[in-house]
C-alpha cells in the first residue's frame, strides 16, 4: 500500500465540471490506467481518493491536489504518465509524489489557498487601485453578508482575519487581484465573499460572469 | 480547443453548465475543414437523456469512422440556457466545435418519442433555421430524421427534407456519401432528393401527397415525382453482428440517466405483444454472437472506466445463449469490480440465481410487467404471462429477501372493462397476501409499487386502427384504481392523461396536424414529455387556432380498410398480418411466440428469420 499526491490543472471548459464529477472522472481514470486503488472496509467500500480542497464550479486552477492510496506501490513517474494519458483536454497532470504512509489527510492539513482573480475594468490606474486596496484592508472590520448553508439565513461576518494577503495589478485594462485566503477545515473564506466585499467597497461595477477566478496554490499546515 | 467567449459568459449563469461543454473522454475532434460532410446528430431532449441513448453512441461511432465525415452532437438546451441564448442572440451550437448548427451540412434528428417534437422545432429555431422544408434554401443544412417515430413520419413531413426508415448503420453513411458527391456537383437540392429517394429506407415526403375525403379520411396517397418509389421499404440489416459497434463510448463528465457500458445483444422480438410497436418494426430477431458481445463489453469497460455493464435488447432473457453468456459476463464483471445490470429479465429460477449473485445484499427491487389485470385481457394483447407465473416468481423473490416489488400495467387497452381493472387490484392484494404467507402476519417492511400507463395505439401495430380511451375515461379509471388501492404498503403511480392523449395524436397523425404542432411551439410548448413543462392549455389553444380536432386522431376507431397516413411506409410486416392479429385480439385468441413456429407476419419475404439453429 502506498499513498500519493498528484498535482493537476483545470483549465478551459473543464472548469465547469463539479467537484463530485471530477472525483468520478479520476476514479474512472485510475480504472482505465489499471492502477488499483485501495478501498475502504465495510458494506459499501469506496476507493481511497480525495482532493485537498474541493474547487468551486467555474473556477480555473493551476494547482489542484489529489490524494490517493494504491494497493501496490508504483513508481510516481509511472503514475503521472499513466494518469496523464487518461485526462481530458484542460487537465494536465503536473507531478506525482509519495506521501508518508500514515498521517492526516491533505484535506485535514489544508490551511490556505492563493487565488488570482481577473476583473475587467479599464477606468482605474494602478495607483488609484493601490489606494483602494490599502483603504479596503485598512478597515477595522470587513463585513460581508453570508447566507448560512444549513438554515438559509443571512448573517454578517467579518472576513478581515481570513484575508492573509491581497495585492492588485493591472494588465491589459484588467485588474488582476492576487490573494491568499484561509482555506481549511478550521477557517475558510470563499473568494466569492471577498469579491462581494471588495466590489461593494470600491464601487467597481462589473458583472460576475465577466470575471475569472483561478486557484494557483494550496498551502498546508505543518502539523 | 474551440473556446467561445460569448458562450463562456452564459455558462457562468446557468445550472449544470457541463451539459454544454463537450470535450468528454472519447468524444471526437476532427479538422472540420478537411472533411466533406459536417453532420450534426441532434437529440431533441437534454444532454443527460440524449447521452443515455445507445443509438447516439452507435451512429456517432459509425459516422466518425468515415474520414470524410465529422459527426458532432446537438442537444436541446434546458429552459434556463435557452432563455439566455435568446437574449444574448447565441445560436444553438454543436458540442464538439461550438459551431452554430446552421453551418453544418446535415442535421439528423432522432425521433424517439412523439412528445419531443416541439423540441425539434425549438432547436431549429434556436439555430436560425426555418422550420419548414420549403422555406429552406441551399444555404441551410439538410434536415433529416430517423428512429422509431419515423415509421409514421407524416406529422413532421413538412419539417424534414427526408426520413430514414429502419436500421441506420449503413444507410446514414450512404446518405453522407451521396451528399458529398451532390455538394461537389453544385446541383440543386432537388437533384439530391431525387437521387436518394430510391435508396431503400429513404422517404422524401415532398414527393408524396395525401388526398383527403370530405370527412377527413385519406382516399389516396399520390406521388408527385414519378421517379419516387410507390412504397418506402424499411432498411433492414440482416447481420448486425458484423456492424461496427461502440467500443470507445463517450463518457459524460456529469451523471446521466444511464452511466454505463452497454452492449446490444440482439435486435427484434419474437413475442408479438399486440400493443408493442418495437415488437413489430424491429423484426426479425437478429443476434450478436456471445464472443462478439463479450469482446465489445470488455473493450468498452477498458476504454471508458465505467463501473457498470448492461445488456440491451427488447427482452434480455430471450437471447438464445443467455445462460452461458450471463455466467461469462458475471465472471468478467466480478474480476473487474464492475456491476452487471440486466434489465427486463424473465423471472425464472436461473434469473433468481443470477440476481442473487449480482444484487447480493443490495436487493434493489423487482419489476414485473403483466400489463393487464385479467387473463382475458392479457390474451387480448397477447402478453403471454399467467398469474401463476407472477405469483410463483414473487413468492420466490419474497423468500430470497426482496421486499420491494414494482408492477407495470397499461389501462385503456382495447376491450378493457372495469372487471379487468379489478384484476389489477386483486393481483396487488394477492401479492400482499403472499408476503404475509412468507414473512408472517406482520409482513415486515414490504412495498408494492403500481405504475399505470395509458395505452397509446401506435402505427404498424395490430392496434393501429383502435380508438384510444378518452381523457375522461382515463381519468375515471385512475380514480377507480386509486380508491381501491389506497392501502398501506402500496404506492400508486399513474401517467398524466393529457400528455398520453397528445402522444396519440402525433403517433397516428397525418400532415394536417403539423400547423398545430408549430402553433404550440410558437405559444411556448417544449419538453412536453416532462410533466413539469407540459402545458395542456397552450396545446388546446394551438389545436383550436389551427382548426385541428385532436380526437379525430386519438379517439376515433378506424375502419380496417381505411388508408392510413403511413400506409406508404412498409415496415416489412404485412398489413394483412396486423389485421388478423387485430381480429384475433378482439376474441381474445393468442398467437404463439414465433420462435415456436412461424406466424407468417411477412418479414421472411425479405430475410431468413432467426438462426433457427440457435432456437432449440
Amino acid at each position: 500500500m502506498s499513498r500519493y499526491a498528484t498535482e493537476f490543472t483545470k483549465e478551459g471548459y473543464i472548469k465547469y465540471i463539479s467537484h463530485l464529477d471530477m472525483m468520478r472522472l479520476f476514479k474512472r481514470a485510475f480504472k482505465k490506467a489499471d492502477i488499483s486503488l485501495k478501498h475502504s472496509q465495510g458494506y459499501n467500500p469506496h476507493p481511497k481518493i480525495g482532493v485537498a480542497q474541493p474547487l468551486s464550479l467555474g473556477y480555473l486552477s493551476t494547482g489542484e491536489i489529489l490524494e490517493f492510496e494504491t494497493v501496490e506501490s508504483i513508481p510516481t513517474n509511472l503514475i503521472k504518465h499513466k494518469l496523464a494519458e487518461q485526462m481530458p483536454s484542460g487537465i494536465k497532470i503536473l507531478n506525482c509524489n509519495l506521501l508518508p504512509e500514515t498521517g492526516k489527510t491533505l484535506a485535514a492539513l489544508a490551511d490556505a489557498a492563493e487565488y488570482k482573480i481577473m476583473i475587467p475594468e479599464n477606468k482605474l490606474s494602478t495607483a488609484a487601485l493601490d489606494k483602494i486596496v490599502t483603504r479596503f484592508l485598512g478597515q477595522d472590520q470587513i463585513p460581508v453578508k453570508k447566507i448560512q448553508r444549513k438554515s438559509g439565513k443571512e448573517t454578517e461576518i467579518n472576513i478581515k482575519p481570513m484575508i492573509r494577503k491581497l495585492e492588485t495589478t493591472t494588465i491589459d485594462n484588467n485588474i488582476i487581484m492576487t490573494t491568499l485566503l484561509d482555506s481549511g477545515s478550521k477557517s475558510n473564506l470563499s473568494p466569492e465573499l471577498l469579491l462581494t466585499a471588495f466590489l461593494t467597497f470600491s464601487s467597481i461595477a462589473c458583472n460576475r460572469e465577466d470575471m475569472e477566478v483561478m486557484r494557483t496554490k494550496i498551502y498546508f499546515s505543518k502539523n | 480547443m474551440y473556446f467561445n467567449k460569448a458562450l463562456d459568459k452564459l455558462l457562468k449563469k446557468i445550472e449544470k453548465p457541463a451539459r454544454y461543454i463537450g470535450g468528454e473522454i472519447n468524444s471526437v475532434q476532427k479538422d472540420a475543414s478537411a472533411v466533406d460532410v459536417r453532420f450534426g446528430f441532434a437529440f431533441p431532449d437534454t444532454y443527460e437523456i440524449g447521452m443515455s441513448y445507445l443509438g447516439l453512441q452507435i451512429l456517432y461511432t459509425i459516422l466518425n469512422k468515415q474520414d470524410a465525415v465529422f459527426c458532432e452532437r446537438i442537444f436541446a438546451p434546458a429552459p434556463d440556457m435557452e432563455a439566455l441564448m435568446r437574449t444574448e442572440g447565441l445560436s444553438l451550437f454543436t458540442l464538439e466545435t461550438k459551431m452554430p448548427i446552421k453551418e453544418l451540412d446535415i442535421i439528423g434528428f432522432t425521433l424517439q418519442y412523439e412528445l419531443s417534437y416541439t423540441n425539434i422545432l425549438n432547436m431549429l429555431d434556436l439555430g436560425n433555421i426555418p422550420l419548414l422544408s420549403k422555406d429552406r434554401d441551399e444555404t441551410c443544412p439538410l434536415i433529416i430524421a430517423g428512429g422509431p417515430c419515423a415509421y409514421n413520419p407524416e406529422p413532421l413531413s413538412d419539417i424534414f427534407d427526408l426520413f430514414l426508415i429502419g436500421d441506420g448503420e449503413e444507410i446514414l453513411p450512404e446518405i453522407c456519401r451521396e451528399f458529398a458527391s451532390w455538394k461537389a456537383s453544385g446541383e440543386e437540392k432537388d437533384a439530391f432528393l431525387k437521387k436518394v429517394c430510391n435508396i431503400t429506407g429513404v422517404y422524401v415526403p415532398k414527393f408524396y401527397e395525401p388526398i383527403y375525403q370530405d370527412d377527413g379520411i385519406i382516399i389516396d396517397i399520390q406521388k408527385l415525382y414519378d421517379g419516387a418509389p410507390d412504397t418506402i421499404e424499411r432498411c433492414l440489416i440482416a447481420n448486425i453482428n458484423d456492424l461496427d459497434f461502440p467500443e470507445n463510448n463517450i463518457v459524460p463528465f456529469i451523471e446521466t440517466v444511464h452511466d454505463r457500458a452497454v452492449v446490444e445483444t440482439f435486435r427484434g422480438c419474437t413475442r408479438g405483444c399486440r400493443f408493442c410497436q418495437a415488437g413489430m418494426i424491429y423484426r426479425p430477431v437478429r443476434e450478436r454472437t456471445p464472443e462478439r458481445i463479450r469482446l465489445l463489453a470488455e473493450n468498452q469497460l477498458k476504454n471508458t472506466g465505467h463501473d457498470e455493464l448492461s445488456l440491451l435488447s427488447l427482452s434480455t432473457s430471450d437471447y438464445s445463449g443467455f445462460e452461458p453468456l450471463v455466467m461469462e459476463l458475471m465472471t468478467m464483471c466480478r474480476e473487474n469490480n464492475v456491476s452487471l445490470s440486466l434489465p427486463s429479465l424473465r423471472l425464472d429460477s436461473f434469473s433468481f440465481k443470477v440476481l442473487e449473485e449480482i444484487q447480493g445484499y443490495k436487493k434493489s427491487g423487482l419489476t414485473f410487467a403483466p400489463e393487464a389485470g385479467s387473463q382475458r385481457l392479457r390474451d387480448v394483447i397477447n402478453k403471454c404471462i399467467t398469474e401463476k407465473n407472477i405469483y410463483s416468481a414473487i413468492e420466490q423473490a419474497l423468500e430470497l429477501g426482496w421486499n420491494n416489488i414494482k408492477l407495470y400495467f397499461m389501462i385503456g387497452l382495447p376491450t378493457e372493462t372495469y372487471e379487468d381493472l379489478d384484476g389489477i387490484v386483486s393481483i396487488v392484494k394477492n401479492i400482499k397476501e403472499l408476503n404475509y404467507k412468507v414473512n408472517g402476519t406482520r409482513g415486515g417492511r414490504f412495498n408494492v409499487t403500481i405504475s399505470i400507463s395509458n395505452f397509446v395505439p401506435k402505427a404498424h401495430t395490430p392496434y393501429q386502427w383502435s380508438a384510444q380511451d378518452t381523457p375522461e375515461s382515463f381519468h375515471n379509471k385512475h380514480n377507480y384504481l386509486r380508491d381501491k388501492l389506497r392501502t398501506k404498503g402500496i404506492t400508486f403511480n399513474y401517467h398524466g392523461t393529457d400528455s398520453s392523449s397528445l402522444e396519440a395524436v402525433f403517433a397516428r397523425g397525418d400532415r394536417r396536424v403539423t400547423p398545430g404542432l408549430i402553433r404550440a411551439f410558437e405559444l411556448g410548448c417544449k419538453f412536453d414529455g416532462w410533466s413539469e413543462h407540459f402545458k395542456r392549455d397552450l396545446w388546446k389553444t394551438a389545436f383550436e387556432e389551427t382548426g385541428i380536432d385532436p380526437q379525430f386522431y386519438s379517439n376515433r376507431e378506424r375502419n380496417l380498410d381505411e388508408i392510413l397516413p403511413w400506409d406508404h411506409i412498409d415496415c416489412l410486416v404485412r398489413k394483412e398480418f396486423l389485421k388478423q392479429e387485430n381480429e384475433k385480439s378482439m376474441t381474445a385468441q393468442t398467437t404463439e411466440d414465433c420462435r415456436n413456429g412461424c406466424v407468417d407476419c411477412g418479414i421472411n419475404r425479405r430475410i431468413k428469420c432467426g438462426s433457427e439453429a440457435s432456437y432449440e
